[in-house]
């Protein structure tokens, strides 16, 4: 059909541009002018991606579009990886989104829940962050996507600070394809400290009247870890970094994971480990690592995203950290969701309830919060080749037969078999198996980490290796075997508790060389927000929220 | 406030010579205290003792201290427990933890 017109997005995009031609000078639109702007480029029907990930928001451009009447938005598809903000919500209880499809909504949870309820959220699919920016690339491919940057020259040239993320996961598709790209900056200047998003890939930029929305997501506060957290640390660092060598790895943000890191200087060097575990990190730029840093435990991180107060310290750390040639700290989401997919030993992470079968879960009837990036990592990478020591010692125990993978990602899930008030964390069956929530999704349970993918549960009582177990049975058994005494752990047999701990199924601290005497908050190297100052030589600057002196 | 005694059979612990007694914990929110000390009239029991701020969990309790005395060997011993609603989880450890002073040399 030689007829057929084969451009028609690109006459498109210039028809949209024109539209919005008055509004702008060059590239640029003054801030008050942004409802207007996006008023005239974006049409019924359209693919629109808001950036906001857990960290980095657009919500200035947010805002706006949330102010727009719902006559001028009508029947949108909203692409986004994370449902933050109320502005978010706004725009589904106007009535004017036909289908979202998203990674996470942990702070709006509730509000999606009872949306979800009242059939006013019309879920396409929850995705993983690098299932979702691979759709960008194949059939969800933004018309319109509204982004956030540090800095803009008067090009249109984007300078991403610390918080790079998924900006270019969202831009280059975007742009690539006829689509329109509008980015809100905290500032315009004369001339960027670095380029990371070239012009060429900008059509609108706003001076937003505010700095976009930030948060400090991943500090820990080590006055919060309990003596528990330190024995389930402690287990977890002979158990399993010890013995599967553990060099490569991701940390979750909870405060188990936490206490691990706070532990490498200390019991970590008592055990002779350093330079044998933890060089290679796959991890925002965690404070809590400041002490392992410091002794010189750590080779390099690369981080999916910044972590506010951190921007001196990873400067001056070029070393350790990825950054530019103007000195500051970088990151890329998919880039780092893909190293911690194929290029690490180990995932490390807690979850709100486990299962019988090891199956994890974070979504619940009243919460509807998603997925994120943890299942990225927490899965078995089948598409790796390349061997470490621990992928194989893993390997070894878990896979018997022909057409075997000979190697095996550590996928490790560390809880406390009871959550805040006494609510078990281990269950017969998922919130996320709830019919009404499976019908919202097509039938499919919003599973974090498939039990199949897990290799090790710590909880305080030990470790359970799932991977060793030789039938579901036997799963099942291994996980009573550390869920304490909650309903699932009470329903254990002793006789079976007791053969998997004879073939090293069940471990206990003893049986690991783990005095649960030393278990105390002293063996920590920081007791307190003011030591990870004291460690990094003043370069750490916290958030007003966690500094008390 | 809510308490209750109860003996379990245990093997019987071979007491460490150095010393008579030993304790972990704190009585705190959230703690609780564990006190061992020697029962030489029931080598192949043990004796304990709980008090415990937060009533009905008797039968949780009941299942722990009976794991706790068919998984260790501390028959011969009295164990005095002073909850001030200390988790699950505080509870064993701090069980665990008592026994580890007694018979290890950890400081």
């Amino acid at each position: 059909m030689p007829d057929t017109p084969r451009d028609t997005r690109r006459i498109n995009k210039t028809a949209r541009i024109k539209r919005a031609s008055t509004l702008a000078q060059g590239k640029i639109v003054h801030h008050e002018k942004t409802a207007d702007l996006l008023r005239a480029i974006i049409e019924k029907g359209d693919i629109l991606c808001m950036e906001g990930d857990n960290q980095k928001q657009a919500d200035f451009l947010a805002t706006q579009l949330a102010s727009l009447d719902a006559g001028d938005l009508r029947d949108l598809h909203l692409v986004m990886s994370c449902i933050t903000l109320p502005s978010h919500i706004e725009l589904f209880k106007k009535g004017v989104v036909r289908q979202v499809d998203f990674c996470y909504a942990g702070p709006q949870g509730n509000e999606v829940a009872e949306l979800l309820a009242d059939g006013k959220f019309p879920i396409g699919a929850i995705h993983t962050y690098n299932e979702l920016y691979a759709r960008y690339y194949m059939d969800l491919t933004p018309r319109v996507a509204l982004i956030a940057a540090a800095q803009a020259d008067r090009n249109g040239n984007l300078f991403l600070a610390a918080n790079t993320e998924e900006t270019p996961a969202i831009v280059e598709p975007t742009a690539f394809y006829d689509g329109v790209v509008i980015a809100q900056v905290n500032q315009i200047v004369d001339t960027l400290p670095r380029i990371d998003i070239p012009s060429d890939q900008v059509d609108f930029v706003v001076e937003a009247p505010y700095p976009m929305h930030l948060t400090a997501l991943f500090t820990r506060d080590p006055a919060a870890i309990t003596d528990v957290q330190v024995l389930m640390a402690m287990i977890a660092i002979r158990g399993i970094y010890e013995k599967y060598q553990v060099e490569s790895l991701n940390h979750g943000v909870g405060f188990n994971t936490a206490a691990i890191e706070l532990l490498l200087p200390t019991y970590g060097e008592e055990l002779g480990l350093k330079g044998k575990i933890c060089k290679y990190w796959m991890v925002n730029p965690l404070p809590t690592m400041i002490p392992a840093i410091e002794s010189g435990w750590v080779d390099t991180v690369f981080s999916v995203g910044g972590e506010v107060g951190m921007e001196r310290y990873t400067a001056a750390r070029p070393d350790i950290y990825f950054t530019g040639r103007d000195g500051s700290f970088h990151s890329n989401r998919p880039m780092g969701q893909l190293a911690g997919h194929y290029a690490i030993d180990m995932f490390i992470g807690a979850s709100l309830q486990i299962d019988i079968h090891g199956n994890s879960s974070t979504v619940s009837k009243s919460r509807i919060t998603g997925f994120g990036g943890a299942p990225n990592m927490g899965c078995q990478p089948t598409g790796r080749r390349h061997p470490s020591k621990a992928w194989l010692k893993a390997g070894s125990e878990a896979n018997p037969g022909p057409g075997a993978l000979p190697g095996r990602k550590l996928v490790v899930q560390m809880v406390e078999t009871f959550q805040t008030g006494r609510v078990p964390t281990f269950v017969e069956s998922l919130d996320a198996q709830d019919p009404s929530i499976k019908a919202a999704m097509q039938g499919v349970a919003p599973v974090m980490i498939y039990g199949d993918d897990v290799t090790h549960v710590v909880t305080e009582e030990g470790i359970a290796n799932l991977a060793a177990c030789r039938s579901n049975e036997e799963r099942t058994a291994a996980i009573r075997g550390v869920a304490g005494y909650t309903p699932v752990g009470l329903k254990r047999s002793a006789a079976d508790t007791l053969a998997l701990r004879e073939r090293g199924i069940i471990q206990l601290p003893e049986d690991i060389g783990v005095s649960p005497a030393r278990a105390n908050r002293s063996l920590l190297a920081a007791q307190e927000i003011k030591d990870l100052v004291r460690w990094s030589g003043g370069l750490y600057d916290p958030p007003a929220k966690f500094v008390d002196w | 406030m809510e308490a209750f005694q109860q003996s379990y059979s245990s093997k019987t612990l071979i007491w460490p010579k150095s010393r008579s007694w030993a304790l972990a914990g704190v009585v705190g929110s959230g703690n609780l205290e564990v006190l061992i000390e020697p029962n030489p009239a029931s080598p192949e029991e043990v004796a304990y003792s709980v008090e415990t701020s937060i009533p009905d969990f008797k039968d949780s309790w009941l299942a722990a201290l009976n794991d706790f005395a068919s998984h260790y060997a501390i028959g011969g011993s009295k164990i005095t427990i002073h909850d001030q609603g200390a988790a699950p989880v505080v509870i064993k450890m701090r069980l665990r933890q008592a026994l580890d002073l007694l018979v290890s040399n950890t400081q």
